[in-house]
C-alpha cells in the first residue's frame, strides 16, 4: 500500500462519514456544515489524483460559493437554530433507496474493475488546462462567454419589468407637461 | 501550444439544422422589431419558410450518406427519412399552433409563470393577444429534434436532447384555459424529464467508461472487442435507454404522458405526440442499431418486455378513462409499444416498418387533436367523454372524420393504421420475434374498445343540453384536418411509396 492509496482511503472514507451525518443530522446547519466536509474531502481525493485544478475549483464552486449560499438561504430564511424535528420524514425507505442506490454502485465499480490498476495520467495543472482552453479551444471558450454574457443581460432585463416601465411613464408625463 | 483546428465541416448536410436554428433565432429577433399587431402573421409565416426551406434542403440532400463535424453528426438514410418526416409533422403542428381564429387571442398566454387564479392571470386569460414566442420555440424544438436524429455520439444526443425539452417545456405552461392544470403539467414534465436526462448522461458516463468514447462507432469496437468489464456496458445501456424510452413514453417511464397531454395547450400536444415521438424513436434507433448492434440478444428480451408491458398498460387503461385527451395519451403509449416491436425486429425491415408507422401514426394523431381543439364550450375545450354524446347528430361531418381517425388508430384495413401495424407485425415475425406479434395482436383488439366507445357515444347518444357547439375551423386547421385524413387514407390504400421510400432510407453509417 502506497501513501496515495492510504490518503484515498481516508479521504474516502471521510468523505463518505459526513455525507450520512448531512443526511442524520437534525441541524440544519450542522448539516451545511458536515456538507462542507463532505466536499472538502472529495477535493483532497481529487488533490491525491493530481488533478490539482478540479481540487481547487471544487473548493472554490462547492465549498466556497454552494454552501454558503445554502447557509445563507438557512439565515435568511427562519434561521432555525436548534435540532428541527419536523423536517424529518419517515427514515426507512430512505435508507432503502439511498443504501441501495450507494451501495449498489459502490458494488457495480469493484466489480466492474476489480483489480485493475491504471497508470497514472500526467498530472492536470492549472498550466494545461489554461493551455488547453485558451489555445485549442479558444473559440468555443469566446462564443461559450458571449452566449453566457447575453443570458445574463436578459435574465436582468427580463427581471426588471420596471426598466421598460419608467421609460413609459416619464413618456406620460412630459406629455402631460407639453 | 496546440494549434486551433476545426473539424472538417458539411455545410451541405447540416443544413436542415442550421436554417431552423438560425430562423428561430431571427424569430426571438422579430419579437424585438416587429409591430405587435403584425408579429403573428410574420412570425407564422417566417417558421413555416424556415420548417419549408429545411425540408427542401433535406430533399437536395437526399442522397449524403455522411458522417461530419468531428464525428458528430451523422446523415444517412433514416436521418434523412426521419428529418424529413420531423419537418414535415411539425409543419403541420405549426399550422395547428398557428389557429387564432378558434378562441380569441390564441390557445396561449403570454407569459407562463404567473400564480394561476392570480387577476393577472385572469386577465391574461381573458383575452389578451397570446405569446408569439410559441412560434421560435417551436422551430428551436425542431431544429433539436432534427439534431437528436442525426447525433452520432452520446454527448451530441444529450444537447439535443435538452434543447429540443427546453421549448416543450415552456410550451406546455402556455395553455389560455385551466391555467393551473397547465401550470402542472409543465412542471411535471420538467421535473421528471430532468431527471430523465440525468438517467441519460450517467449512461453516457458508464458507457464511456467501458468504451473509453462516446462516438457510436467507437462503442460498437468496444461492444465487438470488450477491454472493461461487460457491468459497465449494461448498466450503461440500461441508463440510457432509460432517458429515451421516458421521451418516447414506454411503460413504466410512461406516467407523465396522460398528465402533460391533458395539460398542454392542445396544438402543443399534438405537436409532442406527433414529432417527439419521431425524434425519440429516431435516436433509439439510432443507439440500438449502430453502437449495441453487438449486445441485441441481451437487450432484445428486456426491451421486448418493456413492449409488451407498455402495450397492456396503453390498452388496459385507456379503457378507463374519461377524458378525451388522457384517452390519446394512453393510445399513444400504447402505440409506442407497437413501434418498439418494429423497432426489436432488429433487422432492415424493423427500421423501414417503424419509421413508416412513425410517419403513419403522426398525421392521424395530429388530425385526432386538431378535432379535440374544435370542439369547445364556454371553459374552452369540452374533453369530458360525456360532452361529446350525441355530437354525430350536430355536427356530421366532424365526428364522421373524428369516427374515421379513431377507425384508424384502431387499425381497420384502408387505412394507415392497418398497413402500419401489419408493416411492424410482419418485421417483428421476419425478425423472430412471434411472441410480441402475439401481445400485440391482443392488446389492439384490446384498444380497439375505447375508440369505438368513444364513437357509440358520439352516434348513437341523444345530444343533451351541454352538447358542446363545434367551432367552424379556421383556414389551418381546416388544412390540418385535410391533410391527416387524406393521409391516412392514402397509406392506408396505397402505402407503396412511402414503404420503398423507407426501404431505401434504410440503411445507418457508422
Amino acid at each position: 500500500m502506497t501513501v496515495a492509496d492510504v490518503l484515498l482511503l481516508a479521504l474516502g472514507a471521510v468523505a463518505v462519514g459526513a455525507g450520512v451525518l448531512v443526511v442524520t443530522s437534525a441541524h440544519l446547519v450542522r448539516s451545511g456544515l458536515y456538507l462542507v466536509v463532505s466536499l472538502g474531502a472529495m477535493a483532497g481525493l481529487y488533490l491525491v489524483l493530481g488533478a490539482e485544478l478540479v481540487a481547487w475549483v471544487q473548493i472554490l464552486v462547492y465549498v466556497g460559493a454552494v454552501v454558503v449560499l445554502l447557509l445563507f438561504a438557512v439565515m435568511l430564511t427562519r434561521a432555525p437554530i436548534g435540532p428541527s424535528t419536523d423536517l424529518d420524514r419517515p427514515a426507512l425507505p430512505a435508507v432503502l433507496i439511498g443504501g441501495g442506490a450507494g451501495l449498489g454502485l459502490a458494488a457495480l465499480f469493484a466489480d466492474a474493475f476489480r483489480w485493475t490498476f491504471y497508470a497514472m495520467p500526467e498530472p492536470g495543472t492549472a498550466e494545461r488546462v489554461g493551455e488547453q482552453i485558451f489555445g485549442g479551444w479558444v473559440l468555443p471558450f469566446e462564443v461559450l462567454s458571449i452566449l453566457l454574457l447575453s443570458a445574463l443581460v436578459g435574465a436582468i432585463v427580463l427581471s426588471r419589468p420596471d426598466i421598460g416601465a419608467r421609460a413609459a411613464a416619464t413618456a406620460t408625463e412630459h406629455e402631460r407637461g407639453a | 501550444m496546440e494549434q486551433l483546428k476545426l473539424p472538417p465541416i458539411d455545410y451541405g448536410a447540416l443544413l436542415p439544422m442550421l436554417i431552423l436554428f438560425g430562423a428561430a433565432c431571427l424569430g426571438v429577433l422579430v419579437e424585438v422589431v416587429v409591430p405587435r399587431r403584425a408579429r403573428n402573421a410574420v412570425q407564422l409565416s417566417l417558421a413555416l419558410l424556415s420548417v419549408v426551406a429545411s425540408l427542401v434542403a433535406v430533399v437536395l440532400e437526399r442522397g449524403t450518406r455522411t458522417i461530419t463535424i468531428g464525428g458528430a453528426v451523422a446523415v444517412d438514410g433514416p436521418t434523412l427519412f426521419l428529418q424529413g418526416s420531423i419537418l414535415v409533422l411539425g409543419g403541420v403542428s405549426l399550422m395547428l399552433i398557428g389557429e387564432r381564429s378558434i378562441e380569441r387571442g390564441g390557445v396561449f398566454v403570454s407569459q407562463a409563470a404567473v400564480t394561476a387564479g392570480s387577476q393577472k392571470d385572469a386577465q391574461q386569460a381573458g383575452g389578451q393577444p397570446g405569446a408569439t414566442e410559441v412560434y421560435p420555440l417551436s422551430v428551436f424544438a425542431l431544429g433539436g429534434m432534427l439534431l437528436f436524429v442525426a447525433a452520432n455520439d452520446l454527448l451530441t444526443m444529450f444537447v439535443a436532447l435538452e434543447v429540443f425539452s427546453l421549448p416543450l417545456y415552456l410550451l406546455c405552461a402556455l395553455a389560455r384555459r385551466r391555467r393551473l392544470l397547465s401550470q402542472e403539467a409543465a412542471l411535471k414534465y420538467f421535473l421528471l424529464g430532468s431527471y430523465a436526462s440525468a438517467f441519460f448522461l450517467f449512461g453516457v458516463a458508464f458507457i464511456y467508461g467501458f468504451a473509453g468514447g462516446i462516438q457510436l462507432s467507437v462503442v460498437h469496437e468496444a461492444v465487438a472487442n470488450p477491454q472493461r468489464s461487460q457491468v459497465l456496458l449494461y448498466v450503461g445501456l440500461g441508463m440510457v435507454a432509460i432517458g429515451l424510452l421516458f421521451k418516447a413514453a414506454l411503460a413504466p417511464f410512461h406516467v407523465w404522458t396522460p398528465d402533460v397531454y391533458q395539460g398542454a395547450p392542445t396544438p402543443v400536444t399534438a405537436f409532442m405526440a406527433a414529432c417527439t415521438k419521431v425524434a425519440a424513436f429516431g435516436a433509439l434507433l439510432r443507439v440500438l442499431y449502430v453502437a449495441f448492434e453487438g449486445v441485441r440478444w441481451d437487450f432484445q428480451p428486456v426491451l421486448g418486455g418493456i413492449a409488451v408491458l407498455t402495450m397492456f398498460v396503453g390498452a388496459v387503461l385507456a379503457v378507463t378513462q374519461t377524458d378525451l385527451k388522457r384517452l390519446l395519451a394512453y393510445s399513444s403509449i400504447a402505440n409506442a409499444g407497437y413501434l418498439m416491436v418494429g423497432v426489436l425486429a432488429l433487422n432492415d425491415e424493423g427500421l423501414s416498418s417503424t419509421m413508416f408507422y412513425l410517419v403513419a401514426y403522426g398525421f392521424s394523431v395530429l388530425a385526432a387533436f386538431a378535432i379535440i381543439s374544435l370542439v369547445r364550450d364556454p371553459d374552452g375545450e369540452a374533453t369530458h367523454l360525456s360532452k361529446w354524446a350525441g355530437i354525430g347528430r350536430k355536427s356530421p361531418l366532424l365526428a364522421g372524420i373524428f369516427t374515421f381517425i379513431l377507425l384508424a388508430f384502431a387499425g381497420i384495413p384502408l387505412t394507415s393504421g392497418f398497413t402500419s401495424k401489419f408493416a411492424v407485425f410482419g418485421a417483428a415475425v421476419e425478425g423472430g420475434q412471434t411472441w410480441l406479434v402475439i401481445f400485440g395482436v391482443i392488446t389492439s383488439m384490446l384498444l380497439a374498445f375505447p375508440y369505438l366507445r368513444v364513437v357509440v357515444l358520439m352516434w348513437l347518444s341523444e345530444p343533451g343540453e351541454s352538447t358542446p357547439a363545434v367551432s367552424i375551423p379556421g383556414f389551418l386547421t381546416s388544412a390540418v384536418l385535410g391533410l391527416g385524413v387524406l393521409v391516412t387514407v392514402a397509406l392506408g390504400v396505397v402505402p407503396a411509396p412511402l414503404i420503398d421510400l423507407t426501404r431505401e432510407a434504410a440503411q445507418f453509417v457508422r
